[in-house]
């Protein structure tokens, strides 16, 4: 996978993501489905963590973890899928100021859109990314609507 | 009307820079099929039986006289010599290529069009009402909030992948000529106890596979906070609408499901997170806006013209100025309505040099401004009576002044089966059949206001389901057969048709019709008794009688 951060590419992922039949690793940041990561909150207690979450879950209580993980990661089971685009309003609208990683089917046509959602990291299949992936936030560079980055829409500015 | 901006025009071009690099990394295979067929449907490009088809947006159905000829241009450059205009009031083009269409995109861009959100799953053109700003009966000229609308909507980076396609239609007064109860969201102006004027919300209409009237979900919104309540609609939408099912997968479906309370419930809610955001619209931004929609310059002097003598002296100018033009607000001035079916052509196809004389009249006679209408014609709607006889000349000389609108041959039909990949049964065949039988303008006029409506699959694009007559064409075993329903309206009236019985063979449609229409003009008490309130007083029984015999 090619994580970009901010719009850079990122060599390594500080979070780890355990497969659903792994145990917890001993320390370090840990990405955990939502299910799984309500289970075992006990254990987490006092580490760092982030919350694995879909347009199946329950946005209320995804939107309660806000002050207790450092990451969302929003999965896009299709790219046709348009749920994580609200979800990360949602994150960034509750004041959420941590990391929301967009996961799954995460390609260039909608890089700008997500960053415009909220998103600040985007992880791509390897077999989709190169260099020039990043272009594509500076495609369109003017707005009508304001954004989870962006107070004022271009309409009244115009 | 409404000039682009710096921030327009660069977004537009620069979404055209963005498309041509989307085509061409599609042509290197380095995009997949399925992502390419996304982005082109949100620009407009269909792939369909014979080619690909562009659809053009025509916001709000206005263009101005230089546009119209842009459009004439590209229908001679790169497609077959015409263009069809849609029930949204956009263009589509049948014949251009793949390859071509950035160019296309580009040419469009230098006269302030584009094909942005002409399908896919996003928010489509808004639409409403031809007539917008001259016709007496308007509380408001509806158009400036369609442009609010048009740039919010826009490249919304959070609805861009939808459940579904969403459709928004306006109305700025009691007559509903935007079919606006069968939209997701139907919004009409209106005026509360306190005189103000705000709109009503209506959410949750449609038509295809499962036909809704709209519900209201809000009495009265304030224009200010026309904004944030959409997006909070359909922000509720986009999180709980079904997308496991492409076809229960509109706004109408999760209304239904929810039921429109508990719907109501969670939209309020949600709306009340972010009335009080950036999208709330100040008045002077509003206002902005509605400068870019004020009046012509009419002229007072309009009223002294030979009109009536010239209608006393000429019938076929009467017949036509009776039929395709109505009453304008403005003393001295007439809205026409050019006809874009006449006889055995497609109905809403145009040719380059119709639109080019179409322009011409508009520079002439009409500000220079042309509407597109939901009914698939054109409207010049400013045009002085003393220039109505020259105006009928020019259009009648290019087969533009059928006087037909409002009766059965100004139908609403979609291009069917010999164009569209969708459709199951033809159409233009049908229309085609049902000219011919009724060429008499004289029973035409006797029968008066009927629509009807041909669609040739469920998807229902020519709107069947309201159409006094409507009309649906199913596949049989290989064989074309159609379906008849009775008394739809899209109007302030709307209905869903209901069912007439069996399904019709192809070349008895036209029979058929003629039958119905008979017996419309046995029963009717009077010619004041118009086909729809005939249908809606004796009901579906006397015509089933008509036209399947006393055994049906």
């Amino acid at each position: 996978m090619a994580l970009i951060i901010d719009r850079k590419p990122v060599t390594e992922d500080r979070w780890q993501w355990p497969a659903d039949d792994q145990a917890l690793p001993a320390e370090g940041p840990v990405v955990l489905p939502l299910a799984r990561w309500l289970e075992e909150a006990g254990a987490l207690a006092g580490r760092e963590t982030g919350v694995q979450v879909n347009g199946d879950d329950d946005l209320q209580q995804v939107l309660a973890l806000q002050d207790r993980v450092s990451l969302f990661a929003v999965e896009f089971p299709a790219f046709t899928d348009g749920r994580g685009f609200s979800i990360a309003r949602l994150l960034r609208r509750g004041g959420f100021k941590g990391e929301i990683r967009a996961i799954g089917d995460v390609t260039r046509d909608r890089l700008a859109h997500l960053e415009r959602c909220g998103f600040n990291a985007l992880q791509v299949p390897d077999e989709r990314y190169s260099p020039d992936v990043l272009q594509a936030f500076d495609e369109i560079g003017v707005h009508y609507q304001g954004g989870a980055s962006l107070a004022r829409p271009a309409y009244p500015q115009s | 009307m409404y000039q682009y901006t710096e921030v327009d025009q660069k977004l537009v071009d620069e979404r055209v820079a963005q498309y041509r690099d989307q085509t061409r990394r599609y042509l290197a295979g380095e995009l997949p099929d399925e992502e390419f067929r996304a982005l082109r449907l949100m620009n407009g490009l269909y792939i369909q039986r014979q080619a690909p088809m562009l659809r053009v947006a025509v916001p709000y159905g206005l263009m101005s006289s230089t546009q119209m000829r842009k459009l004439a241009h590209i229908a001679r450059t790169y497609d077959k010599g015409y263009g069809h205009f849609t029930t949204r009031t956009n263009i589509q083009y049948n014949w251009p290529t793949l390859e071509s269409v950035p160019d296309i995109l580009a040419e469009l861009a230098e006269v302030q069009m584009h094909a942005i959100q002409t399908s896919g799953n996003c928010i489509r053109n808004t639409t409403t009402d031809p007539y917008a700003g001259v016709i007496a009966s308007e509380l408001e000229d509806p158009r400036p909030w369609c442009e609010i609308i048009r740039q919010w909507s826009t490249l919304h980076p959070e609805f861009a992948y939808l459940p579904r396609k969403f459709k928004i239609a306006v109305t700025g007064g009691p007559e509903d000529r935007a079919a606006s109860q069968v939209h997701d969201i139907g919004l009409h102006l209106v005026k509360n106890a306190q005189g103000e004027i705000g709109f009503e919300v209506l959410v949750g209409g449609g038509l295809g596979r499962t036909p809704v009237i709209g519900k209201q979900i809000r009495p009265f919104l304030e224009g200010r906070d026309l904004l944030s309540y959409l997006e909070a609609i359909i922000r509720v939408y986009n999180l709980n609408g079904r997308r496991d099912n492409k076809y229960k997968a509109r706004i109408k479906i999760l209304v239904n499901a929810m039921g429109i309370d508990a719907f109501r419930e969670q939209v309020e809610a949600e709306w009340a997170e972010i009335r009080e955001s950036d999208l709330r619209l100040s008045q002077d931004e509003i206002d902005r806006v509605k400068a870019q929609f004020a009046p012509p310059a009419y002229e007072a002097d309009a009223v002294n013209n030979d009109l009536n003598a010239q209608l006393a002296e000429n019938d076929d100018f009467r017949v036509w100025y009776e039929r395709n033009t109505v009453e304008h607000k403005v003393p001295g001035y007439r809205i026409v309505v050019v006809s874009l079916k006449p006889y055995l052509k497609a109905p809403g196809d145009i040719t380059d040099v119709q639109m080019d004389t179409v322009a011409d009249l508009a520079d002439s006679f009409s500000f220079g401004e042309i509407r597109a209408t939901h009914h698939q014609n054109l409207v010049l709607a400013d045009v002085k009576q003393g220039d109505l006889l020259q105006v009928w000349k020019i259009l009648n000389a290019n087969n533009l002044a059928r006087p037909n609108i409002g009766t059965l041959t100004d139908m609403i039909v979609c291009p069917g089966f010999d164009f569209c990949g969708l459709a199951n049964a033809h159409t233009l065949n049908i229309a085609e059949q049902i000219n011919e039988k009724f060429e008499q303008v004289d029973f035409l006029h006797d029968v008066g206001n009927v629509r009807l409506n041909m669609s040739g699959c469920i998807n229902a694009c020519a709107h069947h389901h309201v159409g006094h007559i409507g009309i649906l064409g199913v596949d049989k075993k290989g064989e074309d057969w159609y379906q008849f329903t009775l008394g739809g309206s899209s109007e302030a009236d709307a209905a869903l048709g209901k069912a007439l019985g069996k399904a019709i063979a192809a070349d008895e449609v036209a029979n058929t019709i003629e039958k119905i229409l008979l017996t419309y003009i046995e029963q009717r008490e009077s010619e004041e008794e118009s086909f729809l309130d005939l249908v809606r007083r004796v009901g579906v029984d006397p015509f089933k009688e008509a036209v399947y015999g006393a055994d049906h």
